[in-house]
């Protein structure tokens, strides 16, 4: 279902989500605004396994910045101890605060790889011609065809460098130049090919746009529906936040 | 994608959505737009020539590729680059190939949607900084590669550090009750062990900039101030497209 929906309909859920996790300051909301983005991502029929392993990244970002409030946020204290002849401790509000930061950060990955995974390549080239800058859409859509080979290439030369023993390099600067090694030959290997690409672009007649093969088309009614009512319960949210609380009764 | 493992440090942070208030989501993403006007505009606005173009594409597409890659030392660091690629394509292009990147990034959660314009602010510095530095001790103090490749990568980093304390002391939590003063603190700590993470960013960049110097360094000839001749510069640029 998720794949045949329109990526206009997709795109633009997406952006509402964003702005939802902005405005959201109940728990309980968050974590079914959260609940609902997973749910969204099932709907595709989406590995939960490889979510899970997507989180790592903004799951350690948002522990990083947020980690040290959990000490020093005023609140109730939920444990202590002492360390270097200080008492440090943990506090609900601390623990509150990670955990509403967690949930907002993950909804939008969950969401925003729903949206990507079941998204065609031409259906994401026509939104962003249409909406960015020429120039940047151009860079954005030449990239994004390549980006996915390059992590490709990188991962079997490190594959490469394991199945000979490469996991067996000991010592911080040898192994820090073995990978200096990899990255600087990736950025080579780039030029190179930049060098190619350009060529055949201009032996191609390329005028500064990206001709599109395929035509996107517009929502349909149950795609506008969707949209209009999520974003007119963004507006009552952020309503209750900035002007007058309507869910004063939760 | 294969490779990706389980992060421990980092060289600075991707701010994720939901920490800031749609206030200051709106002014970094406006102040970002007006620092990348400048580089957008030099680079020829619509009419990027082609051959910088697919440069900027490929860089994005390794730059992306990295982020996904640990090195497997003191515990695992994971890289960003952005100083280095300031210094391969120099502040204009790099400041196009960061936002990219960002745009990519947050599509995988490394860093939020609405985040792109602070996060695009952070690298930005990274960008310009890694260029001018390694540009300066190399024509200027007249270092090695490594030193400078180390020097520039390991300054920007650190100034891209406290400009995220700042984004961040400025902006405040959303839901934290911490005045701005006690939210720098915190944040000071954070950028003490950012610092750390750029030592070790500094030295790959050092390694790497060495690696290029040896097997392709008409690649550095721009930013080490050695000149081109004219049939080569126009062969470079390519015909810019009407």
């Amino acid at each position: 279902m998720l794949h045949r929906m329109n990526a206009w309909t997709k795109m633009a859920l997406l952006g509402i989500v964003v702005v939802f996790v902005i405005v959201l300051m109940d728990l309980y909301l968050i974590a079914l605004l959260f609940a609902a983005t997973v749910a969204f991502y099932s709907l595709g029929r989406l590995p939960l396994r490889l979510l899970v392993g997507w989180y790592s990244m903004p799951v350690l970002f948002v522990v990083t910045i947020s980690i040290l409030f959990m000490f020093t946020e005023p609140g109730e204290e939920l444990a202590s101890i002492e360390l270097l002849g200080r008492r440090v401790a943990v506090t609900d509000n601390g623990v509150l605060l990670l955990v509403k930061l967690l949930l907002r950060a993950l909804a939008v990955v969950t969401f925003s790889l729903a949206v990507f995974m079941t998204t065609k390549y031409s259906h994401i080239a026509q939104i962003a011609s249409r909406t960015l800058p020429q120039s940047l859409a151009n860079v954005f859509l030449l990239s994004y065809r390549f980006t996915f080979e390059t992590t490709d290439e990188m991962s079997d030369v490190i594959d490469a460098i394991h199945a000979r023993n490469g996991n067996l390099v000991r010592g911080a600067s040898r192994q820090t130049k073995l990978f200096a090694g990899i990255f600087a030959l990736a950025f080579v290997h780039a030029f190179e090919r930049a060098e190619r690409i350009a060529k055949a672009m201009e032996a191609r007649g390329f005028n500064g746009t990206f001709p599109m093969a395929e035509k996107l088309p517009r929502p349909g009614v149950g795609g506008y529906a969707v949209v209009s009512l999520t974003a007119l319960a963004l507006a009552a949210v952020t309503y209750s936040r900035y002007v007058e609380d309507l869910f004063g009764w939760w | 994608m294969r490779g990706l493992r389980r992060r421990a440090q980092m060289a600075h942070i991707h701010l994720e959505d939901g920490a800031f208030t749609i206030f200051w989501v709106a002014v970094w993403t406006l102040a970002a737009m007006a620092l990348l006007a400048l580089p957008l505009l030099k680079l020829g606005g619509k009419n990027i020539p082609t051959r910088k173009l697919a440069i900027a594409s490929m860089c994005v597409a390794v730059g992306f590729a990295i982020f996904q890659v640990e090195i497997p030392v003191f515990g695992g660091i994971h890289i960003n680059l952005t100083p280095f690629i300031g210094i391969l394509v120099g502040p204009s292009l790099g400041s196009l190939t960061v936002l990219v990147i960002n745009v990519f990034s947050a599509a995988v959660g490394h860093g939020g949607w609405g985040m792109i314009g602070a996060n695009t602010i952070v690298n930005l510095v990274e960008v310009f900084l890694g260029y001018y530095i390694y540009r300066a001790m190399r024509t200027r103090v007249k270092t090695g590669r490594f030193t400078a490749g180390f020097g520039a990568a390991f300054f920007a980093l650190a100034v891209s550090a406290f400009i995220v304390v700042g984004i961040v002391t400025a902006s405040e939590i959303q839901d934290s009750t911490q005045t701005r003063d006690e939210t720098f603190r915190n944040m000071l700590i954070l950028a003490a062990a950012n610092l750390v993470a750029a030592v070790m960013e500094g030295v790959v960049t050092g390694y790497i900039v060495s690696y290029i110097g040896k097997v392709r360094p008409d690649l550095l000839d721009d930013v080490e101030g050695r000149g081109k001749d004219e049939t080569t510069l126009r062969a470079e640029e390519g015909t810019p497209h009407v």
